[in-house]
Order: structure tokens, then C-alpha cells, then sequence
């Protein structure tokens, strides 16, 4: 199931009556923003296809979600999500409308490349489908660099050992096997 | 409108554990085990059902189950026929389905039942299931299930307030030994030392096997009825007499500081206020022990102790027979197991035993009138918290 293979629609929907978030705005105020080159990206290890309904990643074509535009923009290597004009509010995962003022006017804005540890753990066992050869992994919940969002992630680099509340990570955006994109952490020397 | 009162006038429980049976069979057991156990409860007065079940299109592949639910257990329900989802709380959803309808004078008679099978061939797949109660494609993908989202509440506990691995194992052996004397608990029978169970494997750091709760098979089934029918059916009732519920966020973005749960405090504080009862007076309360972490942060959370001493008040068992107030004497989901949409019913029968006195004496609370149940459900983003008196009038 991939995104760049699939039939595609325009990137934006043309329903005037539910806009994608479309307006560009970058970089975030607050927000160091830079961009990986695609070839820091690591290698994507081929992806055997799963049922969709056992599937975790998201499906990101234009023909099945508003929010294309976050995947376009993370395969250019930057992690973004979307703001409220009006209010200024700033959003996690990004919508599709405002939960506050209710628009469907929103901007695409990048989010800071880095961040630190808020708290972290391990998957040691029981991980879900798919995901069986990863263990061990860790995971966290990571404050980006002057922004008040707190992401849950992957987090690579370290084993989980080695890992310290507090340490300093990264964005990764990386190549889900078939395709797809998403995003990790990983941690910065 | 006039609001009822509604009593709980019965309830079963099957064994808890890795069970050689499919969703619907287990349906059909508690429906048989309560029909057996109230002989002047019939079919014909069972006027709605709400079916207590969080995922049987993954663990069982099978969707609208509740008129199935209701031909396993032998009922034609005419008013209210309704499943009730809420991952973990499913269970206590459906009783408070039943509850909000009886008192509403939209049902006189109902059943709730919860049913989950959790153990398939394939774990890999099972946990996959789990792992959807999360924020799916946000979270998901990142390897989001409730071990390492619990894992990192225990891990900012201690560094904030030196909650210890011992204390973390208090819990869990406090659970178990009640479980040790509950027949249908997934470990009856077993006993784990405080050192035994903190040589076991780790599972997410720091929680290891025996601070995490299990995948269970299991169903329970309650019945809740007017005022006035109350007796018909027992001589000692537990009224429900209020009920809370709060929730603030889904995805993991959102949750916090990860050790406060405000939820608990505000949905504790509405069903205590409903019930015109206080903390103080509580025998004993039925808490989701998901994780033992998770059982500590409720301690404070619903006010027991203060923010951060919830390890402590575990070490010094205060949550046991003897202490302030008598925490899962069921024996908890730790030792229970919990099956999803069974837990929040299989809580609901132990407070009627309780009030009974039908409990074994190893973990019957002594002569128990108010008592709590809490459901956390998912990431602990959503608490659902329901009081219990027992007493002869309505």
C-alpha cells in the first residue's frame, strides 16, 4: 500500500465546503526548522504488505485523507503539522478544523527538528504485529525545542539502556518499507 | 423527570484465565451462571440488555454482538438492546448504560454483561488489537500499547517522587494474595512474594511481568432493577447511588505530566457528590490495577493520600484489610486478569458479594457499607467511577 503508487487525486481537495488545510506558513515562529537530505535518510528494509485493518501506518494518499500534505512535506524531510490562524493554536496530530474556533482555514507549519526526553521506556516483549522484529525498541514522549507540543515516538540511536531523561533527540523521517512515510526520534550524540 | 433509585440485585462472574472457549460460549456461561444463581429471575423480566465488549471484531471477529450476546444467554430484550465500547471501562459502560436507563424509567429490569476473548493463536495479532485503543495512526505505528505508555508514568513517578520497585511490588502482591483466594481470578491459587515478583522479567521498563495485568478470557454479568422490584429478586441490594466520568485528551501528546490524573479527581469527586458520600466513608473501593503504577497514582488521584505518596501508602498497606480502606479485594486486575469488557461487571459482582458477606473470609471486608469502582480505560485518558451503598431501603 503505497502512497506514491496509488491513483492520485489533487493534492487538495477542490470541495469548497471542506478545504484541506492548505495555507503555507514557515517557518514556525519559535521553531528551528531545517531539512534532512534525503539520502541521511536510512535505507528502508522491504516491507511485506499487511492486511489494512492490521496495518498501523497511516494510509497518506490524497485519496484517502485531508492530511496528505503532511506526508508530501515529510518525504521533503520536514515534520510538520498544522495551526490555527485565528487563535494561534497549534496542533497535534493536525486536523483537519480547528477544535477551538471550528474553522477548516488552517496553516501548515514546520515543527523543530529537535527536542529532549520527557520521559521514555521500552518495548522488551508483546510488541503488535508487524512490529515483532523491531524488539527491543524504545519509545518516548519528546518536548520539541520552543514549542509547547510533546510527541510520542519511536526513539532509535541508544538502546534503551542507554537512554536518559533529558537527552537530546532528533526528527527522523523515514521510508516505511513500501513507500509510505512516518517519523521517529533518534538520538543526537 | 422523576429519577429512580436502582439497585444491583445480582451477579456472576466465569473463571478468569487462558480459557478453551469462544466469545459466545462465554456469553452463554454467565448467562447460565446468573439464571442459575437468581432462580426467581426469568427471561421474560429481563426488558433490556447492555453488552459490555471492547473488541470482538479483533479478538473474535465478530461485530453486533449484542442480539448475539443475547440469544448465547437466552434473552429477547424489548426496550434497550445496546453494546457498550470503552476499551477498558467497557464494561462499567454498560452498567451505567443499564443504571442511566432504569433511572430514567426507560427500562425496570436489565442485564448487563461484559465478554472478552483475549487469547487468540497468533499474541502478535492480540497485541496489535491492544494497541488500536491508542490513537491508531499517530500513535500506533511508534509501538504504542499500554506496557510502555504505564512504563513511562512509573518511570516519572519515581524520578519526581522516589516511588521505588518495591513499592510497585506491594501492590501487586496485595492483588495477588486476594486473588489467591478468589476462585475465578486468572491466578487463584498462586501466591508471588514481594521478591519473587520483582525478579520476574521486565516487560517495559521499569514495570516487569508481575506489574502488569494479562491478556484474559472472561465474562461477567450483573442485574439492575427499579426500586420497587429490589426485593423480589434479594434481600441485600447494592444501590448505585452515583456515578462520574471524565475524559480530557486521546492522543499521548496530550497527557500531561503523566503522574497527576485530573480525571480520576473530577469524575471521583461527581460520583461522590451524586452520592452525598464522602472518601472517608468508603469500606473499600474496586480500582483499575491495569498496571501496579496505575494503582498508586489512583490512591492519590482520588485523594487517599496526598500527590506522591502513593508508593508509600502501598508499602505500609494501607490499601489492605486493616488499613484505611480496603483496596481490590477482589484481587484486582493483577490477579483477576482482565478481559476487557468483563472487568468493570466482574467489579460490580464482587461489591455484591462483598455487601453479602458472601466473600471468602481471606478477603471479605468487614461489615462493608459504601464502596467505589473505577474504571481508567486506554492511556488513562478516560476514568469512569461508580458508588456502591448496600442497606435495606431504597
Amino acid at each position: 500500500m503505497s502512497a506514491t503508487a496509488r491513483p492520485r487525486r489533487s493534492p487538495v481537495p477542490s470541495e469548497p465546503a471542506t478545504p484541506a488545510p492548505s495555507r503555507e506558513e514557515r517557518p514556525a515562529p519559535a521553531a528551528a526548522t531545517s531539512e534532512a537530505a534525503p539520502s541521511q535518510r536510512p535505507a528502508a528494509p522491504p516491507r511485506p504488505p499487511r492486511p489494512f485493518l492490521l496495518d498501523f501506518f497511516p494510509l497518506e494518499g490524497s485519496d484517502q485523507t485531508r492530511l496528505s500534505r503532511f506526508f508530501e512535506r515529510l518525504r521533503e524531510g520536514r515534520l510538520s503539522t498544522t495551526r490555527c490562524p485565528r487563535d494561534g493554536e497549534l496542533h497535534w496530530p493536525p486536523r483537519v478544523a480547528c477544535p477551538t474556533c471550528h474553522t477548516e482555514e488552517l496553516s501548515w507549519v514546520d515543527l523543530p527538528e529537535h527536542g529532549r526526553i520527557y520521559a521514555f521506556s521500552a518495548v522488551l516483549g508483546g510488541a503488535p504485529l508487524g512490529l515483532e522484529a523491531d524488539v527491543p525498541f524504545a519509545v518516548g514522549l519528546v518536548d520539541l525545542d520552543g514549542v509547547p507540543l510533546r510527541l510520542f515516538g519511536r526513539i532509535d540511536g541508544k538502546p534503551w539502556t542507554e537512554l536518559r531523561i533529558g537527552g537530546a533527540v532528533r526528527v527522523e523521517p523515514y521510508d516505511v518499507g513500501d513507500g509510505r512515510m512516518f517519523y521517529r526520534f533518534r538520538t543526537v550524540e | 423527570m422523576t429519577v429512580r433509585h436502582v439497585a444491583l440485585v445480582g451477579g456472576v462472574t466465569t473463571p478468569f484465565g487462558v480459557r478453551p472457549t469462544t466469545w459466545a460460549e462465554m456469553a452463554q456461561e454467565a448467562g447460565a451462571a446468573l439464571f442459575r444463581s437468581m432462580p426467581d429471575l426469568r427471561a421474560d423480566d429481563v426488558d433490556s440488555l447492555f453488552v459490555g465488549a471492547a473488541e470482538p471484531e479483533r479478538f473474535a471477529f465478530q461485530s453486533h454482538v449484542a442480539p448475539l450476546a443475547a440469544e448465547q444467554m437466552g434473552l429477547k430484550p424489548r426496550r434497550i438492546l445496546q453494546r457498550t465500547e470503552l476499551a477498558c471501562a467497557s464494561g462499567q459502560s454498560a452498567i451505567r448504560s443499564a443504571y442511566a436507563a432504569i433511572a430514567a424509567g426507560l427500562s425496570d429490569v436489565a442485564v448487563a454483561v461484559g465478554v472478552e476473548k483475549m487469547n487468540l493463536p497468533s499474541m502478535a495479532e492480540a497485541n496489535a488489537s491492544m494497541g488500536c485503543v491508542m490513537d491508531r495512526p499517530w500513535d500506533g505505528p511508534h509501538g504504542a500499547t499500554a506496557p510502555p505508555f504505564f512504563a513511562m508514568v512509573a518511570q516519572r513517578h519515581m524520578l519526581e517522587h522516589g516511588t521505588t520497585p518495591e513499592q510497585l511490588a506491594a501492590v501487586s502482591e496485595k492483588n495477588h494474595r486476594f486473588a489467591n483466594a478468589n476462585p475465578h481470578a486468572q491466578f487463584y491459587a498462586k501466591t508471588f512474594s514481594k521478591d519473587k515478583l520483582m525478579r520476574l522479567p521486565i516487560v517495559a521498563p521499569p514495570l516487569r511481568l508481575g506489574d502488569c495485568s494479562s491478556m484474559t478470557d472472561g465474562a461477567a454479568a450483573v442485574v439492575l432493577v427499579a426500586e420497587e422490584l429490589a426485593r423480589k429478586y434479594t434481600d441485600a441490594p447494592a444501590w448505585i447511588r452515583g456515578t462520574g466520568q471524565y475524559s480530557d485528551f486521546h492522543n499521548l501528546a496530550h497527557a500531561g505530566s503523566l503522574t497527576e490524573w485530573p480525571g480520576l479527581t473530577i469524575a471521583s469527586r461527581e460520583a461522590l457528590g451524586r452520592a452525598g458520600c464522602s472518601l472517608k466513608d468508603l469500606d473499600f473501593a474496586e480500582i483499575h490495577d491495569c498496571f501496579t503504577i496505575s494503582e498508586i497514582v489512583e490512591y492519590e488521584a482520588l485523594g487517599l493520600c496526598p500527590p506522591g505518596e502513593g508508593g508509600r501508602f502501598a508499602l505500609d498497606g494501607r490499601g489492605d484489610i486493616g488499613g484505611d480502606i480496603v483496596i481490590n479485594p477482589r484481587g484486582g486486575l493483577l490477579g483477576c486478569g482482565h478481559p476487557l469488557g468483563a472487568t468493570g461487571i466482574a467489579q460490580a459482582v464482587e461489591v455484591f458479594e462483598q455487601f453479602g458477606r458472601k466473600a471468602p473470609p481471606a478477603r471479605q471486608v468487614p461489615d462493608p457499607e459504601w464502596a467505589l469502582v473505577h474504571n481508567l480505560s486506554g492511556s488513562a485518558n478516560v476514568h469512569s467511577v461508580m458508588i456502591y451503598q448496600t442497606g435495606g431501603a431504597s
